[in-house]
Protein backbone atom coordinates (compact mmCIF):
# COMPACT_ATOMS: atom_id res chain seq x y z
CA UNK A 1 0.00 0.00 0.00
CA UNK A 2 1.37 3.04 -1.05
CA UNK A 3 0.43 6.17 1.00
CA UNK A 4 1.63 8.41 -1.21
CA UNK A 5 -0.76 7.61 -3.83
CA UNK A 6 -3.52 7.34 -1.43
CA UNK A 7 -3.00 10.93 -0.48
CA UNK A 8 -2.73 11.91 -4.06
CA UNK A 9 -6.33 11.55 -4.32
CA UNK A 10 -7.60 13.76 -1.80
CA UNK A 11 -7.44 17.32 -3.01
CA UNK A 12 -6.80 19.37 0.07
CA UNK A 13 -3.25 18.27 -0.13
CA UNK A 14 -2.13 20.03 -3.20
CA UNK A 15 -3.41 23.36 -1.54
CA UNK A 16 -1.13 25.58 0.57
CA UNK A 17 -2.34 25.99 4.13
CA UNK A 18 -1.05 29.73 4.65
CA UNK A 19 2.12 28.57 2.78
CA UNK A 20 2.50 26.05 4.37
CA UNK A 21 2.06 21.78 3.18
CA UNK A 22 -0.88 20.72 5.08
CA UNK A 23 -0.41 18.24 8.17
CA UNK A 24 -3.39 17.31 9.07
CA UNK A 25 -4.20 15.40 12.27
CA UNK A 26 -7.73 16.35 13.08
CA UNK A 27 -9.63 13.35 11.80
CA UNK A 28 -10.92 12.51 14.49
CA UNK A 29 -12.67 15.45 14.10
CA UNK A 30 -13.64 15.35 10.74
CA UNK A 31 -11.66 13.59 7.72
CA UNK A 32 -10.50 15.03 4.25
CA UNK A 33 -12.47 14.15 1.41
CA UNK A 34 -11.32 12.04 -1.53
CA UNK A 35 -11.42 13.41 -5.23
CA UNK A 36 -14.35 10.68 -5.82
CA UNK A 37 -16.79 11.47 -3.49
CA UNK A 38 -16.32 15.77 -3.85
CA UNK A 39 -16.79 14.41 -7.67
CA UNK A 40 -19.54 12.73 -6.65
CA UNK A 41 -21.52 15.11 -5.36
CA UNK A 42 -21.37 17.42 -8.15
CA UNK A 43 -21.77 15.25 -10.93
CA UNK A 44 -25.42 14.36 -9.29
CA UNK A 45 -25.56 18.13 -8.80
CA UNK A 46 -25.61 19.02 -12.22
CA UNK A 47 -26.37 16.00 -14.21
CA UNK A 48 -29.06 13.39 -12.42
CA UNK A 49 -30.60 15.73 -9.56
CA UNK A 50 -33.49 15.19 -8.54
CA UNK A 51 -35.59 14.05 -5.04
CA UNK A 52 -35.61 10.16 -4.30
CA UNK A 53 -38.73 8.71 -3.71
CA UNK A 54 -41.48 11.26 -4.28
CA UNK A 55 -42.22 11.38 -8.28
CA UNK A 56 -42.08 8.82 -11.29
CA UNK A 57 -40.12 10.45 -13.93
CA UNK A 58 -37.07 9.26 -15.28
CA UNK A 59 -34.42 11.28 -12.92
CA UNK A 60 -36.64 10.52 -9.59
CA UNK A 61 -36.48 7.20 -9.95
CA UNK A 62 -32.41 7.54 -10.60
CA UNK A 63 -31.97 9.50 -8.00
CA UNK A 64 -34.11 6.82 -5.65
CA UNK A 65 -31.95 3.85 -6.78
CA UNK A 66 -28.73 5.48 -6.56
CA UNK A 67 -29.97 6.61 -2.79
CA UNK A 68 -30.82 2.99 -2.38
CA UNK A 69 -27.31 1.64 -3.90
CA UNK A 70 -26.16 3.37 -0.51
CA UNK A 71 -28.23 1.89 1.85
CA UNK A 72 -27.05 -1.24 0.56
CA UNK A 73 -23.39 -0.76 0.02
CA UNK A 74 -23.77 0.37 3.40
CA UNK A 75 -25.41 -2.35 4.81
CA UNK A 76 -22.78 -5.05 2.82
CA UNK A 77 -19.65 -2.72 4.56
CA UNK A 78 -21.09 -3.08 8.60
CA UNK A 79 -22.58 -6.71 7.98
CA UNK A 80 -25.73 -5.83 8.84
CA UNK A 81 -28.35 -8.78 8.31
CA UNK A 82 -31.06 -6.45 6.65
CA UNK A 83 -31.04 -3.55 4.35
CA UNK A 84 -34.01 -1.72 6.18
CA UNK A 85 -31.76 -1.65 9.31
CA UNK A 86 -29.79 1.34 7.82
CA UNK A 87 -31.04 4.41 8.30
CA UNK A 88 -30.05 7.56 6.80
CA UNK A 89 -29.41 10.91 9.76
CA UNK A 90 -28.10 13.78 9.66
CA UNK A 91 -24.92 13.12 12.06
CA UNK A 92 -24.17 10.06 14.48
CA UNK A 93 -25.69 13.24 16.54
CA UNK A 94 -29.14 12.57 15.19
CA UNK A 95 -29.03 8.73 15.29
CA UNK A 96 -28.02 8.70 18.89
CA UNK A 97 -30.86 11.14 19.87
CA UNK A 98 -33.46 9.38 17.57
CA UNK A 99 -32.25 6.09 20.00
CA UNK A 100 -32.71 7.21 23.60
CA UNK A 101 -36.18 9.56 22.09
CA UNK A 102 -38.05 6.41 20.58
CA UNK A 103 -36.91 4.51 23.47
CA UNK A 104 -37.08 7.12 25.94
CA UNK A 105 -41.02 7.07 24.52
CA UNK A 106 -41.89 3.35 24.33
CA UNK A 107 -39.14 1.64 26.40
CA UNK A 108 -37.18 3.07 29.17
CA UNK A 109 -39.45 3.93 32.18
CA UNK A 110 -39.27 5.91 35.23
CA UNK A 111 -36.60 4.73 37.79
CA UNK A 112 -34.92 2.94 35.00
CA UNK A 113 -30.94 2.91 34.36
CA UNK A 114 -28.61 3.68 31.45
CA UNK A 115 -25.00 2.81 31.86
CA UNK A 116 -22.74 4.89 29.85
CA UNK A 117 -18.92 5.77 30.25
CA UNK A 118 -16.77 8.34 31.40
CA UNK A 119 -15.32 8.44 27.78
CA UNK A 120 -18.61 9.70 25.98
CA UNK A 121 -18.59 12.12 23.66
CA UNK A 122 -21.76 15.28 24.85
CA UNK A 123 -23.82 13.60 22.09
CA UNK A 124 -24.15 10.21 24.17
CA UNK A 125 -24.66 11.98 27.10
CA UNK A 126 -26.95 14.74 26.70
CA UNK A 127 -29.85 12.88 24.95
CA UNK A 128 -29.83 10.26 27.83
CA UNK A 129 -30.03 13.78 30.02
CA UNK A 130 -33.33 14.58 28.29
CA UNK A 131 -34.55 11.30 29.66
CA UNK A 132 -33.37 11.77 33.02
CA UNK A 133 -35.16 15.24 33.30
CA UNK A 134 -38.19 13.94 30.60
CA UNK A 135 -38.47 10.56 32.16
CA UNK A 136 -36.53 10.43 35.45
CA UNK A 137 -34.66 8.07 34.13
CA UNK A 138 -30.87 7.04 36.31
CA UNK A 139 -27.87 7.21 34.43
CA UNK A 140 -24.81 6.07 35.78
CA UNK A 141 -21.10 6.14 34.34
CA UNK A 142 -18.64 3.43 34.14
CA UNK A 143 -15.32 4.67 34.87
CA UNK A 144 -12.10 4.75 33.71
CA UNK A 145 -8.62 2.77 34.42
CA UNK A 146 -5.37 4.42 34.69
CA UNK A 147 -4.67 3.95 31.42
CA UNK A 148 -8.13 5.28 29.94
CA UNK A 149 -9.33 2.41 29.29
CA UNK A 150 -13.11 1.24 29.97
CA UNK A 151 -12.59 -2.99 30.78
CA UNK A 152 -15.53 -5.36 30.57
CA UNK A 153 -15.17 -5.76 34.34
CA UNK A 154 -15.90 -1.83 35.02
CA UNK A 155 -19.11 -1.95 32.86
CA UNK A 156 -19.98 -5.40 34.93
CA UNK A 157 -19.32 -4.09 38.31
CA UNK A 158 -21.67 -1.38 37.21
CA UNK A 159 -24.80 -3.33 35.78
CA UNK A 160 -27.59 -3.04 38.44
CA UNK A 161 -30.89 -5.16 38.73
CA UNK A 162 -32.59 -1.78 37.17
CA UNK A 163 -29.71 -1.31 33.79
CA UNK A 164 -32.22 -1.59 31.20
CA UNK A 165 -29.51 -0.13 28.43
CA UNK A 166 -25.96 0.27 27.96
CA UNK A 167 -24.73 2.93 25.56
CA UNK A 168 -20.64 3.34 24.89
CA UNK A 169 -18.44 4.95 22.67
CA UNK A 170 -16.38 2.26 20.03
CA UNK A 171 -13.75 4.13 20.17
CA UNK A 172 -12.50 6.89 22.29
CA UNK A 173 -11.93 10.58 20.86
CA UNK A 174 -10.05 11.16 23.60
CA UNK A 175 -7.91 8.86 24.83
CA UNK A 176 -7.79 6.43 21.58
CA UNK A 177 -9.07 3.41 23.88
CA UNK A 178 -10.91 0.96 22.02
CA UNK A 179 -13.90 -1.09 24.18
CA UNK A 180 -14.50 -4.85 24.09
CA UNK A 181 -18.00 -4.02 22.84
CA UNK A 182 -18.53 -7.51 21.68
CA UNK A 183 -18.18 -8.68 25.06
CA UNK A 184 -19.84 -6.14 26.81
CA UNK A 185 -22.79 -7.00 24.54
CA UNK A 186 -22.44 -10.56 24.94
CA UNK A 187 -22.75 -9.86 29.28
CA UNK A 188 -25.33 -7.08 28.43
CA UNK A 189 -27.61 -9.59 26.72
CA UNK A 190 -27.04 -12.34 28.75
CA UNK A 191 -28.79 -9.88 32.02
CA UNK A 192 -31.84 -8.90 28.79
CA UNK A 193 -29.54 -5.29 28.98
CA UNK A 194 -29.64 -3.06 25.63
CA UNK A 195 -26.57 -1.83 24.00
CA UNK A 196 -26.14 1.01 22.08
CA UNK A 197 -22.72 1.99 20.40
CA UNK A 198 -21.54 5.63 19.71
CA UNK A 199 -19.42 4.26 16.26
CA UNK A 200 -17.96 7.41 15.39
CA UNK A 201 -14.35 6.89 15.77
CA UNK A 202 -14.98 3.28 15.39
CA UNK A 203 -16.44 3.22 11.72
CA UNK A 204 -13.68 4.86 10.18
CA UNK A 205 -10.99 3.40 11.92
CA UNK A 206 -12.16 -0.56 12.65
CA UNK A 207 -13.52 -3.32 11.07
CA UNK A 208 -17.26 -3.20 11.53
CA UNK A 209 -19.23 -6.90 11.42
CA UNK A 210 -22.60 -5.95 12.95
CA UNK A 211 -24.13 -9.60 13.21
CA UNK A 212 -20.89 -10.74 15.11
CA UNK A 213 -20.70 -7.06 17.29
CA UNK A 214 -24.21 -8.06 17.88
CA UNK A 215 -24.81 -4.58 19.71
CA UNK A 216 -28.91 -3.01 19.17
CA UNK A 217 -27.63 0.27 17.76
CA UNK A 218 -24.54 1.50 15.78
CA UNK A 219 -24.23 5.00 15.24
CA UNK A 220 -22.28 6.13 12.47
CA UNK A 221 -20.66 9.77 11.18
CA UNK A 222 -20.16 10.03 7.50
CA UNK A 223 -17.77 12.67 7.41
CA UNK A 224 -15.37 11.01 9.69
CA UNK A 225 -15.27 8.15 7.62
CA UNK A 226 -14.18 10.46 3.85
CA UNK A 227 -17.90 11.14 3.29
CA UNK A 228 -19.98 14.47 3.35
CA UNK A 229 -21.11 16.43 5.86
CA UNK A 230 -24.49 16.50 7.11
CA UNK A 231 -24.65 12.68 6.82
CA UNK A 232 -24.75 9.86 9.81
CA UNK A 233 -25.93 6.42 9.48
CA UNK A 234 -27.96 4.63 12.52
CA UNK A 235 -27.81 0.98 12.21
CA UNK A 236 -30.85 -0.63 14.67
CA UNK A 237 -31.85 -4.37 14.66
CA UNK A 238 -34.89 -4.68 12.54
CA UNK A 239 -37.12 -5.78 15.43
CA UNK A 240 -35.88 -2.54 17.28
CA UNK A 241 -36.59 -0.38 14.17
CA UNK A 242 -39.99 -2.31 13.81
CA UNK A 243 -41.24 -1.86 17.52
CA UNK A 244 -40.60 1.56 18.26
CA UNK A 245 -42.26 4.68 17.70
CA UNK A 246 -41.04 7.44 14.64
CA UNK A 247 -38.61 9.81 15.50
CA UNK A 248 -40.11 12.81 13.43
CA UNK A 249 -42.69 13.57 11.74
CA UNK A 250 -43.35 14.28 8.10
CA UNK A 251 -43.34 13.95 4.62
CA UNK A 252 -41.61 10.64 3.43
CA UNK A 253 -42.63 8.96 6.86
CA UNK A 254 -45.86 8.34 6.46
CA UNK A 255 -48.54 5.47 5.01
CA UNK A 256 -51.74 7.09 5.33
CA UNK A 257 -52.97 10.79 6.76
CA UNK A 258 -56.37 10.94 7.74
CA UNK A 259 -58.00 13.62 9.71
CA UNK A 260 -58.68 11.32 12.68
CA UNK A 261 -55.59 9.42 12.11
CA UNK A 262 -52.32 8.82 10.61
CA UNK A 263 -50.57 5.49 10.15
CA UNK A 264 -46.66 5.43 9.35
CA UNK A 265 -44.59 4.41 6.59
CA UNK A 266 -42.60 1.02 6.83
CA UNK A 267 -38.68 0.56 7.07
CA UNK A 268 -36.64 2.26 6.73
CA UNK A 269 -38.80 5.23 5.17
CA UNK A 270 -40.68 5.12 8.92
CA UNK A 271 -36.74 7.09 9.95
CA UNK A 272 -36.57 9.47 7.08
CA UNK A 273 -38.51 12.07 7.12
CA UNK A 274 -38.38 14.85 4.95
CA UNK A 275 -36.34 15.45 2.08
CA UNK A 276 -32.82 13.68 2.66
CA UNK A 277 -29.29 14.78 2.17
CA UNK A 278 -29.65 13.07 -1.15
CA UNK A 279 -26.62 14.21 -2.14
CA UNK A 280 -25.08 13.31 0.29
CA UNK A 281 -26.00 9.93 0.69
CA UNK A 282 -24.81 9.41 -3.13
CA UNK A 283 -21.52 10.42 -2.72
CA UNK A 284 -21.15 8.37 0.53
CA UNK A 285 -21.48 5.30 -1.85
CA UNK A 286 -17.67 6.70 -2.89
CA UNK A 287 -16.83 7.15 0.46
CA UNK A 288 -17.36 2.79 0.90
CA UNK A 289 -15.46 1.96 -2.20
CA UNK A 290 -12.47 4.22 -1.63
CA UNK A 291 -12.37 2.60 1.68
CA UNK A 292 -12.86 -1.61 -0.07
CA UNK A 293 -10.46 -0.11 -2.08
CA UNK A 294 -8.06 -0.07 0.10
CA UNK A 295 -9.33 -2.46 2.25
CA UNK A 296 -10.25 -2.04 6.06
CA UNK A 297 -7.22 -4.68 7.31
CA UNK A 298 -4.24 -2.28 5.61
CA UNK A 299 -6.10 0.75 7.60
CA UNK A 300 -6.07 -0.35 10.27
CA UNK A 301 -2.33 -1.61 9.98
CA UNK A 302 -1.53 1.57 8.82
CA UNK A 303 -2.90 3.77 11.43
CA UNK A 304 -2.07 1.25 13.92
CA UNK A 305 2.10 1.84 13.15
CA UNK A 306 1.55 5.25 12.65
CA UNK A 307 0.46 5.31 16.55
CA UNK A 308 2.89 3.44 17.76
CA UNK A 309 5.25 5.74 16.00
CA UNK A 310 3.66 8.80 17.40
CA UNK A 311 3.66 7.60 20.84
CA UNK A 312 6.90 6.59 21.09
CA UNK A 313 8.06 9.76 19.38
CA UNK A 314 5.86 12.20 22.48
CA UNK A 315 7.08 9.66 24.90
CA UNK A 316 10.45 10.78 24.26
CA UNK A 317 9.75 14.21 23.93
CA UNK A 318 9.89 15.33 27.78
CA UNK A 319 7.69 17.82 29.00
CA UNK A 320 4.85 16.01 26.89
CA UNK A 321 2.64 13.86 28.41
CA UNK A 322 -0.20 11.25 26.90
CA UNK A 323 -3.24 11.05 27.87
CA UNK A 324 -4.28 7.37 28.44
CA UNK A 325 -2.40 4.48 27.42
CA UNK A 326 -4.82 1.73 26.24
CA UNK A 327 -3.53 -1.71 24.93
CA UNK A 328 -5.89 -1.85 22.32
CA UNK A 329 -5.70 2.26 21.00
CA UNK A 330 -6.73 3.40 18.00
CA UNK A 331 -5.46 6.72 15.91
CA UNK A 332 -5.34 9.22 18.60
CA UNK A 333 -2.94 10.95 20.01
CA UNK A 334 -4.26 13.10 22.87
CA UNK A 335 -1.43 15.37 25.03
CA UNK A 336 -0.83 17.83 27.33
CA UNK A 337 2.69 19.98 27.78
CA UNK A 338 2.92 21.23 31.30
CA UNK A 339 3.24 24.95 31.51
CA UNK A 340 1.30 25.56 28.05
CA UNK A 341 -1.81 25.66 27.37
CA UNK A 342 -3.86 23.62 24.61
CA UNK A 343 -4.99 26.43 22.57
CA UNK A 344 -1.52 27.58 22.84
CA UNK A 345 0.20 24.73 21.72
CA UNK A 346 -2.43 24.91 18.60
CA UNK A 347 -2.16 27.99 17.55
CA UNK A 348 1.88 27.74 17.43
CA UNK A 349 1.12 24.23 15.47
CA UNK A 350 -0.53 26.00 13.04
CA UNK A 351 1.59 28.22 11.58
CA UNK A 352 3.76 24.97 10.56
CA UNK A 353 0.63 24.04 9.02
CA UNK A 354 -0.15 21.18 11.23
CA UNK A 355 -3.85 21.03 11.95
CA UNK A 356 -4.52 19.20 15.64
CA UNK A 357 -7.73 19.95 18.29
CA UNK A 358 -7.61 22.12 21.08
CA UNK A 359 -9.99 21.98 23.79
CA UNK A 360 -12.23 18.89 25.52
CA UNK A 361 -13.16 17.82 22.76
CA UNK A 362 -16.87 17.58 23.69
CA UNK A 363 -15.66 15.02 26.47
CA UNK A 364 -16.15 17.55 29.53
CA UNK A 365 -16.85 14.54 31.88
CA UNK A 366 -13.55 12.92 31.01
CA UNK A 367 -11.10 16.03 31.34
CA UNK A 368 -12.93 16.60 34.69
CA UNK A 369 -11.72 13.31 35.87
CA UNK A 370 -8.52 13.58 34.94
CA UNK A 371 -8.80 16.97 36.38
CA UNK A 372 -7.71 18.98 32.96
CA UNK A 373 -9.83 22.03 31.34
CA UNK A 374 -8.49 21.38 28.02
CA UNK A 375 -6.01 18.86 26.23
CA UNK A 376 -4.52 18.95 22.74
CA UNK A 377 -5.22 16.05 20.14
CA UNK A 378 -3.27 14.81 17.15
CA UNK A 379 -5.32 11.94 15.38
CA UNK A 380 -4.83 10.30 12.23
CA UNK A 381 -6.09 9.10 9.24
CA UNK A 382 -5.57 6.96 6.09
CA UNK A 383 -3.32 10.39 4.27
CA UNK A 384 -0.97 10.10 7.38
CA UNK A 385 2.58 9.45 7.19
CA UNK A 386 5.59 9.38 10.05
CA UNK A 387 6.63 12.61 8.56
CA UNK A 388 3.39 14.03 9.57
CA UNK A 389 4.02 12.45 13.33
CA UNK A 390 8.21 13.85 12.86
CA UNK A 391 6.26 17.57 12.00
CA UNK A 392 3.80 17.67 15.06
CA UNK A 393 7.07 16.58 17.33
CA UNK A 394 9.07 19.51 16.06
CA UNK A 395 6.57 22.08 16.51
CA UNK A 396 5.62 20.85 19.74
CA UNK A 397 9.80 21.63 20.47
CA UNK A 398 9.12 25.19 18.96
CA UNK A 399 6.35 25.68 20.95
CA UNK A 400 8.31 24.54 23.93
CA UNK A 401 11.10 26.87 22.68
CA UNK A 402 8.49 29.84 22.55
CA UNK A 403 7.60 29.20 25.99
CA UNK A 404 10.61 29.01 26.98
CA UNK A 405 10.59 25.43 28.46
CA UNK B 1 6.88 36.62 12.65
CA UNK B 2 3.06 36.76 13.75
CA UNK B 3 3.89 34.58 16.55
CA UNK B 4 6.40 36.61 18.30
CA UNK B 5 3.57 39.48 18.09
CA UNK B 6 1.02 37.06 19.65
CA UNK B 7 3.91 35.52 22.66
CA UNK B 8 5.66 38.51 23.37
CA UNK B 9 7.68 37.96 26.64
CA UNK B 10 5.22 40.44 28.46
CA UNK B 11 2.46 37.76 27.91
CA UNK B 12 4.84 34.62 28.43
CA UNK B 13 5.39 36.33 31.81
CA UNK B 14 2.07 37.31 32.58
CA UNK B 15 0.44 34.42 31.55
CA UNK B 16 3.05 32.38 34.05
CA UNK B 17 2.65 34.35 36.89
CA UNK B 18 -0.70 36.28 36.59
CA UNK B 19 -1.08 39.06 39.16
CA UNK B 20 -4.07 39.25 41.55
CA UNK B 21 -4.72 35.58 41.05
CA UNK B 22 -6.67 35.32 44.00
CA UNK B 23 -10.17 36.03 45.58
CA UNK B 24 -10.83 39.23 47.30
CA UNK B 25 -11.96 38.20 50.72
CA UNK B 26 -14.48 41.05 51.13
CA UNK B 27 -15.45 41.99 47.65
CA UNK B 28 -19.17 43.46 46.88
CA UNK B 29 -18.99 42.46 43.02
CA UNK B 30 -18.40 39.71 41.25
CA UNK B 31 -18.98 38.00 38.22
CA UNK B 32 -18.18 35.12 35.84
CA UNK B 33 -17.43 34.16 32.61
CA UNK B 34 -16.55 31.82 30.48
CA UNK B 35 -15.60 30.16 26.84
CA UNK B 36 -17.78 26.99 26.16
CA UNK B 37 -15.95 26.57 22.61
CA UNK B 38 -12.26 26.15 24.78
CA UNK B 39 -13.22 26.09 28.69
CA UNK B 40 -11.73 28.87 29.48
CA UNK B 41 -13.28 30.67 32.54
CA UNK B 42 -12.40 33.25 34.73
CA UNK B 43 -14.42 34.47 38.15
CA UNK B 44 -13.65 38.29 38.64
CA UNK B 45 -14.15 40.07 42.06
CA UNK B 46 -14.39 43.95 42.91
CA UNK B 47 -13.75 45.72 45.93
CA UNK B 48 -15.12 48.97 45.36
CA UNK B 49 -15.16 51.93 48.35
CA UNK B 50 -18.10 54.73 48.59
CA UNK B 51 -16.16 57.08 46.10
CA UNK B 52 -16.60 53.55 43.39
CA UNK B 53 -13.32 53.61 43.57
CA UNK B 54 -11.84 49.93 42.67
CA UNK B 55 -9.87 49.44 46.13
CA UNK B 56 -9.04 45.88 45.24
CA UNK B 57 -9.64 43.79 41.79
CA UNK B 58 -8.74 40.01 41.51
CA UNK B 59 -9.66 36.66 39.73
CA UNK B 60 -9.63 32.90 40.02
CA UNK B 61 -9.68 30.72 36.52
CA UNK B 62 -7.94 29.06 34.16
CA UNK B 63 -7.08 29.35 30.67
CA UNK B 64 -4.35 29.78 28.05
CA UNK B 65 -1.69 32.34 28.18
CA UNK B 66 -3.71 34.70 26.38
CA UNK B 67 -6.41 34.71 28.85
CA UNK B 68 -4.43 34.65 31.73
CA UNK B 69 -2.03 37.69 30.70
CA UNK B 70 -4.78 39.78 29.12
CA UNK B 71 -6.72 38.81 32.99
CA UNK B 72 -3.49 39.34 35.06
CA UNK B 73 -2.88 42.98 32.86
CA UNK B 74 -6.47 44.19 33.20
CA UNK B 75 -6.45 43.80 37.37
CA UNK B 76 -3.21 45.28 37.36
CA UNK B 77 -4.41 48.24 35.58
CA UNK B 78 -7.95 48.63 36.94
CA UNK B 79 -7.01 48.79 40.45
CA UNK B 80 -7.33 52.37 41.75
CA UNK B 81 -9.62 53.51 39.10
CA UNK B 82 -13.18 54.70 39.79
CA UNK B 83 -15.66 52.97 37.91
CA UNK B 84 -16.51 55.60 35.11
CA UNK B 85 -12.13 55.39 33.99
CA UNK B 86 -12.61 51.68 34.16
CA UNK B 87 -15.63 50.87 32.23
CA UNK B 88 -13.89 53.34 29.82
CA UNK B 89 -10.90 51.56 29.69
CA UNK B 90 -12.63 48.58 28.79
CA UNK B 91 -14.12 50.11 25.71
CA UNK B 92 -11.23 51.00 24.83
CA UNK B 93 -9.41 47.65 25.21
CA UNK B 94 -11.78 46.33 23.24
CA UNK B 95 -12.24 49.02 20.56
CA UNK B 96 -8.01 48.18 20.15
CA UNK B 97 -8.68 44.52 20.02
CA UNK B 98 -11.15 44.39 17.41
CA UNK B 99 -9.93 47.77 15.12
CA UNK B 100 -8.27 50.45 16.41
CA UNK B 101 -4.78 50.58 16.05
CA UNK B 102 -4.02 52.71 18.75
CA UNK B 103 -5.59 53.25 22.69
CA UNK B 104 -6.86 56.55 22.89
CA UNK B 105 -7.98 56.39 26.51
CA UNK B 106 -7.05 59.45 28.90
CA UNK B 107 -7.33 57.23 31.50
CA UNK B 108 -4.20 55.00 30.80
CA UNK B 109 -0.74 56.85 31.11
CA UNK B 110 1.84 56.10 28.09
CA UNK B 111 3.26 52.95 30.22
CA UNK B 112 -0.15 51.55 31.15
CA UNK B 113 -0.93 51.88 27.27
CA UNK B 114 2.34 49.87 26.38
CA UNK B 115 1.50 47.02 28.92
CA UNK B 116 -1.88 46.66 27.06
CA UNK B 117 -0.51 46.57 23.63
CA UNK B 118 1.45 43.75 24.06
CA UNK B 119 -2.16 42.51 23.43
CA UNK B 120 -2.55 43.52 20.71
CA UNK B 121 -0.80 40.51 18.73
CA UNK B 122 -4.22 38.65 18.95
CA UNK B 123 -6.22 40.88 16.08
CA UNK B 124 -4.24 38.60 13.54
CA UNK B 125 -5.91 35.06 14.91
CA UNK B 126 -9.29 35.73 15.12
CA UNK B 127 -9.91 32.55 17.26
CA UNK B 128 -7.90 34.26 19.93
CA UNK B 129 -10.06 37.08 20.62
CA UNK B 130 -12.33 35.57 22.50
CA UNK B 131 -9.53 34.61 24.56
CA UNK B 132 -7.97 38.29 25.32
CA UNK B 133 -11.69 40.03 26.21
CA UNK B 134 -13.04 37.10 28.37
CA UNK B 135 -11.80 38.81 31.52
CA UNK B 136 -12.85 42.63 30.55
CA UNK B 137 -16.58 41.60 29.34
CA UNK B 138 -16.60 39.49 32.76
CA UNK B 139 -15.69 42.98 34.65
CA UNK B 140 -18.00 44.80 33.11
CA UNK B 141 -20.61 42.74 33.75
CA UNK B 142 -19.21 43.12 37.59
CA UNK B 143 -19.54 46.35 37.83
CA UNK B 144 -23.21 45.87 36.16
CA UNK B 145 -23.87 43.34 38.52
CA UNK B 146 -25.40 40.96 35.38
CA UNK B 147 -26.50 37.41 37.51
CA UNK B 148 -26.19 35.81 34.01
CA UNK B 149 -22.60 33.98 33.67
CA UNK B 150 -20.61 36.10 30.59
CA UNK B 151 -20.19 33.62 27.52
CA UNK B 152 -17.67 35.31 24.83
CA UNK B 153 -18.03 33.72 21.48
CA UNK B 154 -16.08 35.88 19.52
C1 LIG C 1 -17.19 9.91 19.70
C2 LIG C 1 -18.08 10.86 18.95
N1 LIG C 1 -19.41 10.75 19.07
C3 LIG C 1 -20.25 11.57 18.41
C4 LIG C 1 -19.79 12.57 17.56
C5 LIG C 1 -20.77 13.44 16.82
O1 LIG C 1 -20.89 13.04 15.49
P1 LIG C 1 -21.60 13.94 14.37
O2 LIG C 1 -20.68 15.05 14.07
O3 LIG C 1 -21.77 13.03 13.17
O4 LIG C 1 -22.92 14.36 14.86
C6 LIG C 1 -18.41 12.70 17.41
C7 LIG C 1 -17.88 13.74 16.53
O5 LIG C 1 -17.62 14.87 16.89
C8 LIG C 1 -17.54 11.83 18.13
O6 LIG C 1 -16.22 11.95 18.02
Amino acid sequence: MNINQIKKEFPIFDEKIQNNDLVYLDSANSSQKPKVVVDRINEFYTKQFSNVGRSVHYLAVAATNLYENTRTSVQKYINAKDKNEIVFTKGATEALNLVANTLGQSYLQEGDEVLITELEHHSNYVPWHFLRKSKNIKINFAEINEEGEITLEEIEKKITPKTRLISITHLSNVTGAILPVKEITQLAHSKGIIVVVDGCQGAPHLKLDMQELDCDFYAISCHKMYGPTGLGVLYGKKKWLEELPPYQGGGGMINEVKKDRISYGELPNKYEAGTMATAQVIAFDQSIKFLESIGIENVMKHEADLVEYGQELLQKNNSVKLIGNPKNKGGVLSFVIEGVHPHDIATILDEDGVAIRAGHHCCQILHDKLNIPASARASVGIYNTKEDLDQLNESINNCKKIFNL
Amino acid sequence: MNLKELYQEIILEHGKNPRNLRKTEDFNKDAKGNNPLCGDNVHVYLKLNGQKIVEDISFEGSGCAISMASASIMTDLIKGKNEHEAKEIVEDFLGMIKENPELMSENLDEDEKTKLMSLSGVKQYPMRVKCATLSWHTLISAFDENKEEVKTEN
